[in-house]
């Protein structure tokens, strides 16, 4: 392969550089991109820690049995015939086939159940029940002797406390799922179940829904803050305010298109909760439970048509409404914060 | 005396129902672990439970260890009657009895093993949660 | 049994021979005709329509998986709708499960099982027939509905609510729901068939511990579908009931549990898992021993692992619901089940390495399939084993990560052996080899292939990509691991389409010898589509390897030195044996072409298919219509009196042409039968005690609508039913004693007396105006009451047909066969109405 002109164009250029940038690619996923924002990998709570670490334990322990075991057959189909008797293939099954795995499966079964424990809890620790809907989510804070705070499509918890989910859903099966902070728990019609979790690390990642929910369960995740408990606090306070007393064109669109027959807007419109909470709409990080960005275009597609950003959306269309009053009323919405 | 019970274990004849009978044990273990432990976390609200639940999985447990040992056993004493050696794969009433004898022998290994796992769960956990 | 010397034929005079070859040959002629040729009902025909339609189907499933590839390509992307994917993956997972892995175990347990035990065909060809038409009938109902865009969409587990609640479930759910019921049941007639098979028609002398590693594997999985699959079909008819009339079985508002499907559907859906891989590591159970040249070590390990893994597997179904809630202590136990049943799978891998190990190896393609699978498998069972750890579960559970493990575990454990299967059996089928070179070539494309689509997979998931999502945000940063997996998911279909074109090729290439990989097993006595009769004579087997391991066997199996070699009377005949030791029993005759098994299936499809459309009438009509046909069947081809008591079955056994009783198949067939009926009347009672463990208000207050159905009408039922199965066993025995109109009496009263007890069953709920719709408790109730009356009613068309044989001679004291089997269906008829009744009866005052 000496004396090729390295300025040589050709396919085999093209194509190598193709295979690198695959490369790359390959490895920037596997190493940079398992700290996504939606990733076991980037661990925030003591669940997600304590799974991350059985995960990379098991990881390590079944690359080495495949290995060994491949290995063996390889070094079993070369063997010539009669090196192995029938006495020592009987070893073989009961040593490696039988005592060794339970004597593995043992060890990993304890060392799992141990880890399945869930987390101590207080009466004082926060609660937020969390209801998932088709395509979204509803979260109510229930601090200890505090008011209930309602909002939509965003978790915020205090990093450092116990904080107890209540996850149910009044329509279908959904499944409540932040990989940085813990396993997932399905939310069931007619069931509660409860997620106890502990965040360690502020910073911005995503939930999802992980049960398959009809046709927009692609579109159903949200954004978890996780806070220091001073911020968390005062976050908290503010969520709990009404609206800021706003005069604007849009807030007057907004009940004129009837947009409060299903949203709350406390202190503007309070008259239905069968939709998402706006009350601060505009300060959360997204839109459409984690579909588009927080801003006033988004805002002006979705309340045009909210099923071309999410099919099956219950929200009707407002295919007719002209554009200046879905933007307006998006002004509106933004301005909630 | 354990001469006899010897004797009495070879006479047991190895039949494809009692190849199933170790498997058989482990299920109906896990099913009243199962059942039990669901119907008393469900009708009982209080964390005391745990005591009964456990309390009752542990003599389950010993009753069904002790009735795959004993066929264990039998099928052991089977196994090892006159004849030739493994792999007893010759068209004679001693070697299908020894094969059926040595494949309930394994079964009630793997049922043993499966039995403590099944009763290492009520044993890990303190409460309904 | 007994012995007659000096009254067999020469079977060293060929011409002897030839007249009974020619015989044969006429007896088991295939029909032939445009239309007739599908009458056929000989494993050999069967087996590979069987085996066809299935691997149709297998490509059907994969396109629309490759479609689902593309859109997921890249993020956000906008190839097909989110309701055209959910179809496609809803369908993809449906039939791989249900038209592709458990009807390419029969079909081709359909196709060797018989050869392999040196029968002629199975005990109930008509049967097999009838699987076949109601697998093709269901499976073309189901997978159509994606062209008018009516498929499923709920996902292949049909959770409730969402695919019950008619705002968003349409009628593809019912498709599901019914079209895959028929497929269930169809495969429950097949688990009949291969348990009679197995146990029953080995020839003379396999005792159980020389019976091919196969026929181990396929009576467990056969066995494993009896329990699996019946709580399934319980499952299908709460669904359905809720579905067309609005019983609220799974909806939480009227005191419903969407869990109980999730808990039903997954007793039957683990086991699956292992009755789909089970069969496929049979194959390699016959293969490696012919590439290894030496018989398997440790054949009592395979029985353990074939055993243990079909009991554990029953252990297992929670792990598909670790994220539901249920109490830590439940989970564990089965997390506990779950990771015990690696235990026997590792047991088979180092079965199978031994034996390599000890032998010497013969490289040939279907042993390149073998160590590929191997490899991926190991992965798949390792991953197996991570998820069945709970706290790994609860991230992995319903994330890519699972998608991978249940690929690797699926196509190395089943469908890379079944490929093994194919390259292996190709020549015993159509007396053609494969390609070496093709498969070779298939083989690689397929392996990189499947490894760079579905290993990225496993990283995708745990960062946060859910399943069944139509597309994915980029800021998840999984778009370049998904492009991988496209990518390697159209090279492993072009591997397959390899597959396919070396198929089609085959037809041109030479013919080879008979066994040309030199095997031990019996199948390989066939000689490929040239005589439809199977085996020249029955062979007396002493070895595990009678090709090997027998001096002269295939010469004296060719001249008919042994049994059966003839067939004089102009009946297709099979031998049936004794379970443990295999001593000949009887000389059974069964059944040859007829269009009965396609009109009953056709009949019976029509029952659902109809039902789908709510045309109930017609349904119905076509219910009847069924009934009538399969009464046909039975009248027409079971115990039939055969011309003379006993015949020469040769090497001067005389065996009787007649069994009734536990000594006939027919009984057996009954039994086990019942057995799968029971497992599904065990779910239904399951229901009803997990309503009662899980909500405080089961039985609810004794509300208008919701109360009763009282003690009174359940004990008057009770004790009618009972009354007639006492009957029944009375005309059996008077019967068996000569005294036939007795007999006649006993069966007529005791219809009377199930009829009206079933009618009396039903008064119950009525009397006491339960109202289904309005809770699940009457709707639990009435269900209960109408399956022991369906029951009842059965039981008397059972009690008027061995009546009506009596009458007309076809019964008679010696010839008893149909009221030792009604008996049968009576003592489990007996049991459910017991249960039934007591509970529905007694129960609500307990609890």
């Amino acid at each position: 392969m000496t004396g090729r002109n390295p300025d040589q164009p050709g396919i085999f250029k093209a194509i190598s550089r193709a295979l690198l940038r695959l490369a790359y690619g390959a490895a920037a996923a596997l190493s940079g991109g398992c700290t996504g924002i939606q990733s076991a990998f980037s661990a925030f709570g003591i669940e997600a820690e304590s799974t991350r670490a059985l995960t990379w334990g098991m990881t390590a322990a079944a690359t080495v049995i495949t290995i060994g075991v491949l290995w063996l057959a390889w070094h079993a189909a070369r063997a010539p015939a009669g090196r192995l008797d029938h006495q020592g293939g009987m070893r073989v099954i009961l040593w490696l086939g039988a005592i060794g795995p339970t004597v593995l499966l043992t060890a990993l079964l304890v060392s799992s159940l141990t880890k399945m424990r869930t987390l101590p809890t207080g009466a004082d620790d926060l609660k937020i029940a969390v209801d998932g809907e088709q395509f979204w989510w509803r979260a109510r804070y229930l601090p200890a002797g505090g008011q209930p705070v309602e909002t939509a499509n965003e978790i915020r918890v205090p990093v450092g406390h116990t904080v107890t989910f209540a996850l149910t859903s009044p329509d279908v099966i959904h499944s409540f799922w932040i990989p940085g902070l813990a396993g997932k728990v399905d939310m069931i019609p007619g069931r509660t179940n409860d997620l106890v979790v502990r965040a360690t690390r502020t910073g911005v990642y995503r939930g999802a829904c992980a049960e398959f929910c009809g046709l927009s369960h692609a579109r159903m995740a949200f954004d978890v803050v996780a806070m220091a408990p001073a911020d968390f606090d005062r976050w908290l306070a503010g969520a709990a305010r009404p609206a800021a007393g706003i005069d604007s064109p849009g807030r007057h669109l907004f009940e004129e298109y009837g947009c409060g027959g299903c949203h709350t807007i406390r202190g503007h419109a309070e008259d239905s909760t069968i939709g998402p909470d706006l009350t601060h709409v505009g300060s959360r990080l997204s839109l459409g439970a984690g579909t588009l960005p927080m801003t006033r275009d988004a805002l002006s597609r979705f309340i045009r048509d909210p099923a071309s950003v999410k099919p099956g959306a219950l929200m009707p269309s407002f295919k007719d409404m002209p554009g200046k009053d879905a933007d307006a009323i998006s002004s509106y919405l933004a301005e909630l914060r | 005396m354990i001469r006899k019970l010897h004797k009495l274990a070879q006479r047991l004849k190895s039949s494809l129902w009692m190849l199933v009978v170790p498997p058989t044990v482990w299920a109906l273990h896990f099913l009243f672990s199962y059942v039990y432990a669901a119907v008393r976390c469900a009708k009982s609200g209080s964390a005391e439970v745990i005591v009964d639940i456990r309390t009752g999985i542990a003599a389950a447990t010993v009753v069904a260890l002790l009735l795959v040992v004993a066929f264990g056993y039998i099928a052991w004493a089977q196994s090892r009657i006159q004849g030739d050696l493994p792999p007893y794969q010759d068209s004679t009433d001693e070697d299908r009895l020894r094969f059926l004898a040595v494949s309930t022998l394994l079964l009630a290994g793997l049922s043993f093993v499966a039995i403590l796992f099944t009763a290492l769960s009520a044993f890990v956990f303190e409460d309904c949660r | 049994m007994s012995v007659a010397a000096n009254t067999q034929p020469d079977q060293n005079d060929p011409a002897v021979r030839a007249a009974q070859e020619e015989r044969l040959r006429a007896v088991w002629s295939p029909p032939r005709g445009l239309f007739l040729r599908w009458t056929d009902t000989n494993n050999n025909a069967v087996g590979i329509w069987y085996t066809l339609t299935a691997f149709g189907m297998l490509l059907f499933a994969g396109v629309l998986a490759l479609i689902m590839r593309a859109q997921l390509a890249v993020p956000e992307n906008d190839l097909v709708s989110a309701s055209t994917f959910n179809q496609l993956f809803t369908l993809h997972g449906s039939m791989m499960m249900f038209l592709f892995a458990v009807p390419m175990f029969e079909a081709v347990s359909v196709l060797i099982l018989p050869q392999l035990l040196g029968a002629r065909d199975l005990p109930f060809p008509r049967l097999s027939a009838f699987g076949y038409w109601s697998f093709l009938i269901g499976g073309v109902f189901v997978a159509g509905s994606i062209f008018f865009d009516a498929a499923p969409d709920g996902g292949w587990f049909m959770y409730p609510p969402l695919s019950t609640e008619p705002s968003t479930a349409g009628i593809g759910a019912d498709i599901w729901m019914l079209g895959l019921s028929f497929i269930e049941v169809s495969s429950i007639a097949a688990a009949v068939e291969l348990i009679v098979g197995v146990l029953k028609c080995r020839p003379p002398g396999m005792r159980l511990n020389l019976m091919p590693l196969y026929a181990w594997y396929i009576l467990v999985v056969a066995v494993m579908i009896l329990f699996a699959f019946p709580p399934l079909i319980a499952g299908d008819i709460l669904f359905e009931m809720e579905r067309l009339l609005d019983w609220p079985f799974f909806d939480a508002k009227r005191g419903g549990d969407p869990l109980l499907w999730q808990h039903l559907f997954w007793i039957f859906g683990h086991p699956e898992v292992y009755i789909i891989f089970l069969p496929s590591i049979a194959i390699f159970a016959m293969v490696i021993p012919t590439f290894a040249q030496r018989h398997l070590l440790g054949y009592p390990w395979i029985v353990l692992a074939a055993v243990g893994t079909g009991f554990l597997s029953f252990g297992l179904w929670v792990h598909h619901m670790f994220a539901t809630g249920m109490p830590n202590i439940s989970l564990g136990f089965f997390s506990a089940a779950s990771e015990a049943v690696a235990i026997p799978t590792a047991v088979q891998i180092f079965v199978f390495i031994a034996t390599i190990w000890a032998g010497r190896v013969v490289w040939s393609t279907p042993m390149l399939y073998g160590a590929g699978s191997l490899a991926i498998f190991v992965i798949g069972g390792l991953t197996g084993v991570m998820v069945a750890a709970a706290p790994f579960d609860w991230q992995a559970h319903d994330t890519y990560f699972v998608v991978a493990h249940l690929h690797y575990v699926l196509i190395g454990g089943s469908v890379l052996p079944l490929f093994a299967g194919l390259y292996y059996y190709w020549p015993l089928v159509t007396a053609k080899k494969l390609s070496d070179r093709l498969g070779r070539i298939a083989f690689w494309m397929m392996f990189v292939g499947f490894n760079l689509g579905f290993f990225p997979m496993h990283i995708s998931g745990l960062m946060g990509m859910p399943r069944r999502v139509y597309t994915y945000s980029e800021a998840l940063g999984v778009g370049t691991l998904n492009l991988l997996s496209t990518l390697g998911a159209f090279l492993f279909a072009a591997g397959v389409a390899v597959v396919v074109v070396d198929l089609c090729l085959s037809p041109r290439r030479p013919r080879v010898p008979r066994n040309p990989w030199n095997a031990g097993t019996l199948e390989w006595l066939e000689f490929s589509q040239q005589e439809n009769w199977g085996v020249r004579s029955v062979p007396l087997i002493e070895s595990r390897y009678p090709l090997w391991d027998q001096p002269g066997f295939l010469r004296q199996v060719d001249e008919g030195r042994y049994f059966l070699p003839d067939a004089e009377e102009g009946y297709r005949e099979l031998m049936i044996t004794s379970v443990l030791d295999g001593r000949p029993l009887q000389v059974a005759r069964i059944g040859g072409p007829t269009p009965i098994p396609m009109l009953a299936a056709i009949a019976l499809g029509g029952v659902f298919i109809l039902t789908t459309y709510h045309l109930y009438w017609s349904a119905l009509a076509s219910g009847l219509a069924a009934l009538a046909v399969i009464l046909w069947w039975l009248w027409t081809g079971t115990s039939l009196i055969p011309e003379k008591p006993e015949k020469h079955a040769g090497l001067g056994v005389v065996l009787p042409l007649y069994a009734s009783g536990p000594a006939s198949s027919g009984w057996w067939a009954m039994f086990i039968t019942m057995i799968g009926d029971a497992t599904a009347f065990a779910g239904l009672i399951f229901g009803y005690f997990f309503f009662w463990t899980v909500h405080a208000d089961f039985p609810p207050e004794p509300l208008p609508g919701q109360a009763g159905p009282g003690a009174y009408w359940p004990m008057v039922a009770l004790a009618l039913i009972l009354a007639g199965w006492v009957l029944t066993i009375a005309a059996r025995e008077t019967n068996a004693r000569g005294r036939v109109g007795l007999a006649r009496a006993a069966l007529a009263v005791a219809a009377a007396a199930t009829g009206t007890g079933g009618l009396a069953g039903l008064a119950g709920p009525w009397r006491a105006g339960l109202d289904p719709a309005l809770h699940v408790y009457p709707a639990i109730v009435w269900v209960l009451v109408i399956w022991t009356a369906v029951h009842a009613a059965f039981g008397v068309v059972m009690q008027l047909f061995a009546l009506a044989r009596s009458l007309v001679g076809r019964m008679t004291p010696v010839y008893d066969g149909d009221v030792r089997n009604i008996t049968v269906y009576g003592h489990f008829l007996a049991l459910s109405a017991l249960i039934t009744f007591l509970v529905i009866g007694f129960f609500p005052r307990l609890a």
